[in-house]
């Protein structure tokens, strides 16, 4: 039955205006919804960029990038480019960012080193060490990062002696006292160029024969040892260049000077205060990430590998390890992430990294609030998008393997 | 162990059935040190001589730890000082308490004004309470009330903690969150005594009744409260005079109710297929994420009075939470992100071969089971939160940090560093340690829902 009147009446049938059935198509739906939403953020931004003209002008402030090139006038307590008040506020950024980076890349060797012991040592057969790893995970990462970076500040490193009774650790090499922490420093002479690239050549060549020694596995399965021959290329040819040059090497020891300790490198209080904080609370949720990702590597893997006839350790570094980084290194990495975010929390206790010296100092003195805050974020998010572009490399990499 | 068996076992041995009847020895006792306290302590503290040695320096250091915190923390402690000298004066190793015990009141409340304290513990003790029906086994009625509870409790307790002048609207706003309040109460009442919920005893007494008429009698409910409560009028609060753990329990509780909803609103955006609502989304979340919170809160205090039309200011305290916000949501979307790509694909098609489009397949079979799987990585984004509030004592909020800070430059008690950070330390583990511990208790029970 194929009457025009029957056909009339089916739902897509002329009865339904076009109105109805334009309703319903998901394309148009979806068309509708955009230019909804992208009326309103045309008109929020439009709202929001005249209102901030009108406020502003209003107040008689202005805009622009120039005040990068004035004389900042203020400062700096901790820089490790040089830095001079009268130099202007496009350096004091970089001091910011230089400084930031300095203790984030500091804190983040140190948390990796302590994460991975405590992580293996929540997995010790050992009940006491166990459970000592787990009580010190569960307290650190129940507490808040910036409680403990003023528990560190105000409770241990200001209450460090003055210069006169400072600490002196390993006869005088290292200095602790409540104006910071010093360190002998190397002083390169004139010729130690060749000793550098003695130790880049010495590089190289370990690199090459790890190589060798991997190609000679693959093809006869006879694994080489290429330590010996690493250990002369590494340490003894560089040594024997070193002192073939004439030992082109000072060290510039700390010694009280006046009212305090000059000569060597020397970082403040509040750096300490802030790269032990940020190594402990990060080493906590860096032990968890190990813990778990150990424990993901299946039992049956190292029973499999023991019944292979490997012992213990080669277990461990061949079969165990390699599976578990897998699992280890995307939070391990994201962690890093972390650590360089939370090192802004340095300007509670005035270190002057980006935040404190940019967001805070440079803001005060020159106002400019959009540009400051702007530059400010642009830097954290060029960090983090770097970190996780090297994360999805590693991804894809372990993925490839895979499959 | 059957007959056949047996006999052959015999056979093997050489025992012939005329044997005499087999007695068995008595069981041997098992090799020395392999059950029992001592044995389980040498199997997990002195297996090997390196384990012995490493188990007695560590249990040295405990003890010379715990020793020296009985000391300094008990023995020699000072609790009644006026200030830090006489602490000093009385006992100068043991740590003096009497200062954090003086300033308690300030540590909860901060400034608020002391006769009015009893706003801030009434407004505790409704959450409370409005919270107990949800942890209760024996309560069927859990999603209104939670729905009651996130919507309305806001209302009604901005005006509490503030107060002033209320006019009309704000009398019938936060009328709601009271008349709610008592419902739930009612409710958890009659499901305790009772066993059954308000709306199932009614139906028994009148027959059938309609969502409608539950919503009447909820509305003559808040109709005769906002009569009541128009009465009623309590003191002016100001922002600044907040402070201490109430600040805190705030910030931190406007964050995660604001948080929740938002971020499953920018993850369903990040995965919809139109291109301009994704970017937005994509960009919101990336940008939120990449800085640190302590960017955020210089942001809200210094460009938003840029933002404002002329005679509009926000104070403080509500810039932050502006800013906590907005950063707890994008950490919140790529929580529920996760948990929506934890859903097989299959869900959807099935969804879709149903005939359902696209708010119900989300709605009704992507979201429950999504949420279910999320809620401990929920938790601990929370408890991430909660210590993050911290920092809002470095925009000069006077939250418990900042008050513990304040402590420790007052005169009276300049340089008393550990003992107030101590308390403040213990009340955050306290916190962060059971909603950790409470995450771990739903992970286990869910997972175990889904074998």
């Amino acid at each position: 039955m194929n009457s025009p009147v029957r056909a009339g009446n089916t739902a897509h049938g002329p009865e339904r205006s076009r109105f109805s059935r334009m309703a319903s198509d998901p394309k148009i739906r979806g068309l509708v919804a955009q230019a909804i939403v992208g009326t309103l953020i045309v008109l929020a931004g439009y709202y929001l960029v005249s209102q901030t003209i009108y406020n502003m002008e209003k107040r008689g402030l202005t805009t622009g990038f120039d005040f990068l090139s004035s004389t900042a006038g203020f400062s700096i307590g901790f820089h490790l480019i040089d830095y001079q008040p009268t130099d202007t506020f496009g350096r004091v950024f970089l001091v910011g960012v230089v400084n930031t980076l300095f203790v984030s890349v500091i804190a983040i060797i140190f948390a990796t080193l302590f994460g991975f012991i405590m992580g293996i040592a929540r997995l010790s057969h050992n009940w006491l060490i166990a459970r000592l790893a787990a009580s010190y995970v569960e307290i650190v990462r129940n507490t808040p990062l910036l409680l403990q970076i003023f528990v560190w500040y105000l409770g241990v490193f200001t209450l460090l002696p003055p210069p006169k009774q400072a600490f002196e650790l390993v006869f005088g090499v290292f200095v602790l006292n409540n104006r910071g922490f010093y360190a002998t420093a190397a002083v390169p002479g004139e010729l130690f160029w060749i000793t550098g690239i003695a130790i880049i050549a010495g590089l190289a060549l370990t690199f090459m024969f790890r190589r060798a020694a991997r190609a000679q596995r693959e093809a006869t399965g006879d694994a080489p040892s290429y330590a010996w021959k690493a250990l002369a290329v590494l340490v003894a040819a560089p040594a024997a260049v070193f002192v073939l040059t004439g030992a082109p090497l000072t060290w510039e020891v700390p010694t009280l000077k006046g009212f305090n300790y000059q000569g060597g490198w020397a970082v403040p209080p509040p750096f300490l205060a802030l790269l032990i904080a940020l190594t402990v609370y990060t080493s906590a949720f860096i032990a968890e990430i190990v813990r778990a990702g150990i424990q993901s590597v299946g039992k049956g893997q190292t029973e499999a590998a023991l019944s292979l006839g490997l012992p213990r350790s080669r277990t461990l570094k061949l079969v165990v390890i390699p599976q578990a980084m897998r699992a280890i290194i995307p939070p391990l990495i994201s962690q890093y992430l972390n650590i360089v975010k939370n090192s802004s929390l340095a300007v509670a206790i005035a270190y002057p990294d980006l935040v404190g010296l940019w967001m805070q100092t440079s803001l005060n003195q020159a106002g400019r609030a959009i540009e400051i805050v702007a530059t400010t974020m642009l830097f954290y998010m060029v960090v983090s998008l770097s970190i996780s572009g090297l994360l999805n490399i590693y991804n894809r990499r372990v993925q490839l393997q895979e499959r | 162990m059957s007959d056949t068996h047996s006999e052959t076992d015999m056979a093997k041995a050489g025992v012939t059935r005329d044997a005499e009847p087999f007695n068995p020895k008595p069981a041997r006792l098992p090799p020395g040190l392999s059950v029992g306290p001592l044995a389980w302590m040498k199997q997990n503290l002195f297996a090997t001589w390196l384990d012995t040695i490493i188990t007695i320096i560590c249990a040295v250091i405990i003890f010379m730890l715990v020793r020296h915190l009985v000391t300094w923390g008990i023995l020699d402690s000072v609790w009644d000082a006026a200030n830090r000298r006489e602490c000093m004066n009385k006992s100068p190793e043991g740590a003096c308490w009497a200062g954090p015990r003086l300033w308690f009141h300030q540590f909860i409340y901060g400034l608020y004004n002391v006769d009015e304290r009893w706003r801030v513990n009434l407004g505790f003790f409704v959450l409370v309470a409005w919270m107990v029906p949800l942890f209760l086994s024996r309560v069927t009625v859990k999603l209104p009330t939670a729905a009651g509870l996130v919507l309305t409790y806001p209302l009604f307790t901005s005006y509490l903690f503030y107060g002033g002048e209320k006019g009309i609207f704000w009398t019938i706003v936060s009328a709601l969150g009271i008349a709610c309040f008592i419902w739930a109460m009612i409710n958890l009442l009659l499901e305790l005594f009772a066993g059954k919920p308000l709306g199932k005893l009614l139906e028994q007494k009148f027959g059938m009744i309609s969502l409608k008429s539950r919503m009447l009698l909820l509305l003559a409910l808040w109709a005769a409260v906002s009569i009541v409560w128009s009465g009623v009028e309590l003191e002016v609060v100001r922002t600044v005079r907040w402070g201490g753990l109430f600040v805190t329990m705030v910030v931190a509780g406007i964050g995660i109710t604001f948080a929740l909803p938002a971020g499953i609103v920018l993850a369903l955006g990040r995965r919809s297929k139109l291109p301009l609502i994704r970017i937005v989304c994509v960009v919101f979340i990336e940008v939120f994420r990449s800085v640190p919170l302590i960017t955020v809160l210089f942001m809200a205090t210094t460009m938003v009075p840029l933002f404002l039309p002329e005679g509009v200011t926000f104070d403080k305290l509500l810039r932050a939470i502006i800013a906590v916000c907005l950063f707890a949501a994008a950490y919140m979307a790529e929580v529920v992100r996760g948990g929506l790509q934890s859903i097989p694909r299959g869900q959807y098609e099935a969804a879709a071969a149903m005939g359902l489009g696209y708010w119900r397949t989300t709605g009704l079979i992507i979201m429950p089971q999504a949420l279910k799987l999320m809620i401990p990585n929920i938790l601990s984004n929370f408890i991430g939160l909660f210590k993050d509030t911290t920092l809002v004592a470095i925009i000069g909020l006077f939250d418990l940090l900042g008050m513990v800070q304040a402590m420790s430059e007052a005169t009276d008690w300049i340089g008393l560093v550990d003992e107030p950070y101590l308390f403040a330390a213990l009340v955050y583990f306290i916190g962060c340690f059971a909603m950790s511990r409470y995450a771990r208790h739903l992970e286990n029970k869910l997972s175990t829902e889904h074998r």
